[in-house]
């Protein structure tokens, strides 16, 4: 099977990731203009660009699984790549493609579904005898069947949308009292995020570490680990910061959950890249959670210290072309961590804070991999996710990358909104994060503050403060003493009177 | 200048945790710390934008709000708000607060742009501190907004049902 020319089924850097490995294979790429953000750096990294910014349609493009299908055909691509989110994970949108003669990057229609549903998917890895956490055999029906499980496997429980992921209809449950309003918001949320209000209940693990394991397979049936990320440092559902290897497993646990990673993606004969959730408790148990069946924002550590492009080998997998290695030529070298520098405001619970880029200036150091999708001037929409880019550091071992972390850190530029920055200046110099210790429940438990600022920091704030209003009311320049009436000061004048300086 | 007034010697600025920044008038661009004083240079080119240079490091500053004499200013990514007092209006606010007692009003604002899905208390209700007050939906995640302290409740701006903008006042809390 031969790809000339891959579609892009998304956006932002996930696109601009793409697109630099097309490139590296002599691939073209086609990618959409939106309305919404009609200058993004994708747009203007990619070969061939369809203009889209007059559909009429009200949900996004890159939902609209007809309008991709018809694009796709309109400028003759032989394949789709559909990046993460979106329909990355859709079953229906992958057996269109095929439908169509597209080649769909990615897992085959039925294994989408089979792991996309939580139901069949715990099913499946029951029989494969992969150890799991105590749970509802099926989707639970109301509040009263929910309370009667809960009370059967024990409290705390977990709930969760059957057709979920990121945390979403997702609602842990401690007491008896709680099942009814949490069981409503549940499947509520999952009505809304998924279309689809179903949820199972399940023994929920407190405190475990979050370990994933990279796989690939190809279509000959042959599938390999790459070793396991850890991506516990996550703030309700959402990561932040993930690393690999990790400091929790040894040789022989890797083998071991390695091997179980395997043996649930031959279950659904999988092939492509694709993730296997696990959580792992404090006695080194570890629990099937499930697979993600996409390529996922955190691959680039895996990339890194393995030294094989993901993106690659699911071209040359989707090409029919076998793996061109064993899982004895997978070796794992360094350690490498990714920070998610996200537009959200850290002071306020984590909240997107969306709006233009000003200045994006990202460490050019060796050892940094800065994966972006957006560029001085760029704006973090509000209709998309708050992304501005991934600092993805490489050392030797992880106490080396994280004292380059340090140093990437600190070499960051942004202006314009508000970033996820102080969080992991704080982080990195956090002790139980520089131990290794920190489980899922590190942000809600372990931190009373969620960002670093030094002393002298809030003191050269307050300077300018003072200078600020120095030169508005005391240096007889207007008349300031009545300032009672005009005073809310747009920011922008005061950015120019600064800019006077 | 005003030859009337008497002129103001020292400005200080109190930031919203009540701490509190002195400096003398007219400000001098250089900051001592212990016995060393150290250079400010607030500076804007092309290339960073506005920022301050303090120890040979730049740092990002924005201003992003200011009302009278209050002062929101992000300094490398960190929010700060200061309210700049005189010697003379940081006086008459001790002898304010004192006056007022301690019965103090918690507002409760939205912490994200969002939906109100459905609002758990009524007006004078007694809360407890961590107690839900009110469901907020945003990016597609259902939050619990808790109460942060013990007290009862006085308003509640915030209807069900209806959309919110960061910052909106939800609930009013008389504390305890």
């Amino acid at each position: 099977m031969k790809i000339r020319r891959i579609f892009i089924a998304n956006r932002g850097e996930i696109a601009v990731r793409i697109i630099s490995t097309a490139r590296k294979m002599n691939i073209e790429t086609v990618v959409v203009r939106n309305a919404t953000e009609p200058d993004a750096l994708y747009v203007s990294l990619a070969d061939i660009v369809f203009d889209n910014t007059e559909d009429p349609a009200d949900i996004p493009v890159f939902l609209n699984i007809d309008r991709l299908i018809d694009i796709a055909l309109e400028t003759s691509c032989d394949a789709v790549h559909p990046g993460y989110g979106f329909l990355a994970e859709n079953a229906y949108f992958a057996q269109k493609c095929i439908e169509n003669n597209i080649v769909f990057i990615g897992p085959s229609p039925d294994a989408i579904y089979k792991m996309g549903n939580k139901t069949i998917a715990r099913e499946l890895a029951m029989k494969q005898g992969i150890p799991m956490a105590m749970g509802s055999q099926g989707n639970i029906g109301n509040e009263e069947e929910a309370a009667a499980m809960a009370k059967n496997i024990g409290y705390p429980v977990i709930i969760k949308a059957a057709s979920g992921g990121g945390g979403r209809g997702m609602r842990i449950v401690r007491k008896p009292e709680e099942m009814e309003k949490m069981f409503l918001i549940a499947s509520k949320e999952a009505e809304k995020a998924f279309n689809d209000p179903s949820v199972f209940i399940e023994k929920y693990i407190e405190n475990p570490k979050h370990i994933e394991f990279q796989i690939l397979g190809d279509t000959a049936g042959n599938i390999v680990h790459l070793g396991e990320r850890e991506c516990s440092i996550q703030r309700k559902h959402q990561k932040l910061l993930e690393e690999a290897p990790s400091s929790a497993l040894d040789d022989d646990l890797r083998n071991l959950m390695g091997s179980m990673a395997v043996r649930i993606a031959a279950a659904v004969g999988y092939y492509s890249a694709g993730t296997v959730e696990f959580l792992l408790d404090s006695e080194r148990n570890f629990y099937f959670m499930e697979m993600n069946t996409r390529i996922q924002v955190e691959h680039p550590v895996t990339e890194m210290i393995t030294g094989i492009d993901l993106i690659e080998q699911q071209i040359r997998i989707a090409r029919g072309e076998t793996l061109a290695f064993g899982q004895k030529d997978v070796r794992i070298q360094g350690w490498s961590i990714e920070c998610r520098i996200n537009a959200e405001d850290v002071q306020a619970g984590f909240a997107p804070d969306p709006g233009k880029i000003e200045k994006l200036i990202l460490p050019s150091d060796s050892f940094v991999r800065a994966d972006t999708g957006v560029r001085s001037g760029s704006s973090i929409v509000s209709s998309y996710d708050s992304m501005i880019a991934k600092l993805i550091i490489t050392g030797t071992d992880r106490k080396d990358a994280i004292r380059k972390c340090k140093l990437a850190l600190d070499r960051v530029w942004i202006k314009g909104v508000k970033t996820t920055l102080p969080f992991f200046r704080m982080l990195v110099r956090n002790p139980k994060f520089i131990d290794g210790s920190f489980t899922t429940a590190f942000i809600e438990k372990d931190l009373d503050k969620y960002y670093l600022n030094s002393e002298y920091e809030e003191m050269l704030a307050a300077w300018l403060a003072t200078k600020l209003f120095e030169d508005e009311n005391l240096i007889g320049k207007s008349p300031a003493a009545d300032n009672g009436n005009n005073s809310d000061m747009s920011p922008w004048l005061l950015n120019k009177r600064i800019n006077q300086f | 200048m005003n030859d009337e007034k008497p002129a103001i010697k020292k400005l200080h600025a109190l930031s919203s945790e009540n701490r509190r920044f002195t400096f003398t008038l007219p400000l001098r661009h250089k900051i001592r710390i212990g016995k060393r004083s150290y250079e400010v240079k607030l500076k804007s080119d092309e290339k960073y934008g506005t920022h301050i240079l303090w120890k040979n490091r730049k740092y990002p500053v924005e201003i992003i709000r200011s009302r009278q004499n209050r002062y929101e200013i992000l300094f490398n990514d960190i929010s700060y708000i200061f309210t700049i007092e005189t010697p003379f209006s940081l006086k008459r606010l001790k002898v304010l607060k004192q006056s007022t007692g301690k019965a103090e009003t918690e507002l409760i604002k939205a912490p994200m742009p969002g939906k109100i899905i459905d609002i758990l208390v009524r007006e004078g209700a007694t809360v407890l501190r961590g107690e839900p007050l009110l469901i907020l939906e945003a990016m597609k995640m259902q939050n619990e907004i808790h109460s942060p302290v013990n007290g009862h409740v006085t308003r509640i701006p915030a209807k069900g049902g209806t959309n919110v903008m960061k910052d909106d006042l939800l609930i009013e809390i008389k504390v305890e």
